[in-house]
């Protein structure tokens, strides 16, 4: 099959899915009602290229290795259409039983070319890897640690966005939910989605 | 050439049956059809859809030279701004360039001074390079010559082709061509160089790139 394609289709999946993931987040978690999210507006947020102002970037299982990254949202410029804004996500899933996500290999690929990403990235984690990958673009690429919570209690998504884990990364080098958990005692630091959204994407 | 025979992975498993390790990278502006270009030389596909590259990606292909196996490790930079500290990261040890513009697109032409440059400053001086002039299905669309991109490809030293991803004119080509000019390059140094034939000269072309040590897949 046609790769760019096998990636596009791929692309569609997941922002399908994290969609549906969205919403349920939303409805679950912002019973204030503050986002009013427009059916429209939610695709677009999530969607691959809908407008001339949103995209998502599946990454390939090779770049979900070097970079850390499962997709990339990316608020784009209208003129340049170069992103403004970019959160790299990491999904993290919580099984019942915690175990770290460290060296997780998406099970369509375990190839070859997956092989020599784990090698060429060995020196990090993965956590480490999308805070260096972020960082290396700058304060306008923010890291998103995505909890989609445990199987059984699918509404149970969080997370914890920051242009700045570099900071933190060096004194405590592991991220893990312990370390997530800590930036939700910071207040500072707690977004509901639409105070997520709000606070970063500039008008 | 035949020097560096012992520096292989054989015997190990299918895929790291492999006589050398080439790791090539593709540069140059947004948009000139880097992914596009992989994708038709690896996968023989095409789609006109454009997804900018986030950061880097690669693939792997295998290709054949004299009875030996070439494993080319191709890393697919993006050409956006942004990117730069991410995709100079992997220059390092990159054995050939491909370095790409839009014949329709003349700031992408002009730009490639510019990753001339980067190639210098972030590869090591023997890396080859190839320029591509892309996209040369759209000769209605042509603002940059053929001369032109010949002659600039001439001031630099690189090689040249005018290709297209689309229609698939000189992809292939342009691989080989690279392939050809590492390998001449490898045997040249060995000539000049007796130390390589007794060392490990696959560490020294490919730096610190030897065959994956392990063949197994672990999941
Ligand atoms: N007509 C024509 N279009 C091409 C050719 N190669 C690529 N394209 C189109 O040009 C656009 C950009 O191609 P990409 O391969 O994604 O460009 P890129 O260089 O990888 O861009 P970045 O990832 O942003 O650096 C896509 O819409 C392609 O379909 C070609 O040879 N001929
Ligand atoms: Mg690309």
């Amino acid at each position: 099959m046609d790769g760019k394609m096998n990636t596009i289709v791929r692309l569609c999946e997941v922002c399908w899915l994290s969609s549906i993931r969205t919403q349920e987040y939303l409805l679950f978690k912002d019973p204030e009602d503050k986002f009013h999210p427009s059916p429209d507006v939610l695709t677009q947020s999530v969607g691959l290229n809908i407008t001339d102002t949103f995209n998502c970037t599946a990454m390939t299982p090779e770049q979900r290795i070097l970079l850390g990254a499962d997709w990339v949202w990316a608020v784009l410029e209208k003129n340049t259409k170069n992103p403004r804004i970019q959160i790299a996500v990491q999904v993290l899933h919580l099984p019942d039983k915690e175990t770290v996500e460290e060296n997780r290999v998406p099970s369509d690929a375990c190839s070859e070319s997956v092989q020599i990403a784990q090698k060429e990235s060995s020196n990090k984690n993965i956590h480490e890897r999308i805070v260096d990958f972020c960082a290396s673009i700058g304060k306008d690429c923010y890291t998103l640690f995505l909890f989609m919570g445990k199987k059984n209690d699918k509404g149970n998504i969080y997370g914890v966005l920051s242009n700045n884990f570099e900071a933190a990364i060096g004194k405590c080098n592991k991220i893990d939910r312990a370390f997530i958990e800590n930036f939700f005692k910071g207040s500072r630091y707690l977004h509901t989605p639409s105070g997520m959204m709000q606070a970063i994407i500039p008008n | 050439m035949a020097a560096t025979q012992d520096a292989k992975g054989k015997g190990e498993g299918g895929d790291q049956n492999f006589d050398y390790m080439f790791k090539l990278l593709i540069i140059g502006n947004s948009s000139v059809g880097k992914t596009s270009f992989l994708f038709r030389y690896a996968d023989d596909a095409f789609t006109s859809a454009f997804v900018s590259t986030v950061g880097i990606d690669f693939k792997v292909k295998t290709v054949y030279k004299n009875d030996k196996r070439i494993k080319l490790q191709i890393w697919d930079t993006a050409g956006q701004e942004r990117y730069r500290t991410i995709t100079t990261a992997y220059y390092r040890g990159a054995m050939g360039f491909i370095l790409m513009y839009d014949i329709t697109n003349e700031e992408s032409f002009g730009a490639v001074q510019d990753w001339s440059t980067q190639i210098k400053t972030y590869s090591w001086d023997n890396a080859q390079v190839v320029l591509a002039g892309n996209k040369c299905d759209m000769e209605e669309e042509r603002v940059v010559s053929v001369d032109s991109g010949r002659l600039l490809a001439e001031q630099l030293g690189f090689e040249f082709f005018e290709t297209s991803a689309k229609d698939n004119i000189n992809v292939k080509q342009t691989f080989e061509r690279l392939v050809d000019l590492i390998c001449d390059k490898m045997s040249e140094s060995l000539d000049t160089d007796p130390a390589v034939t007794t060392g490990a000269p696959t560490a020294k072309l490919t730096d610190s790139a030897p065959p994956l040590q392990q063949p197994g897949c672990n999941c």
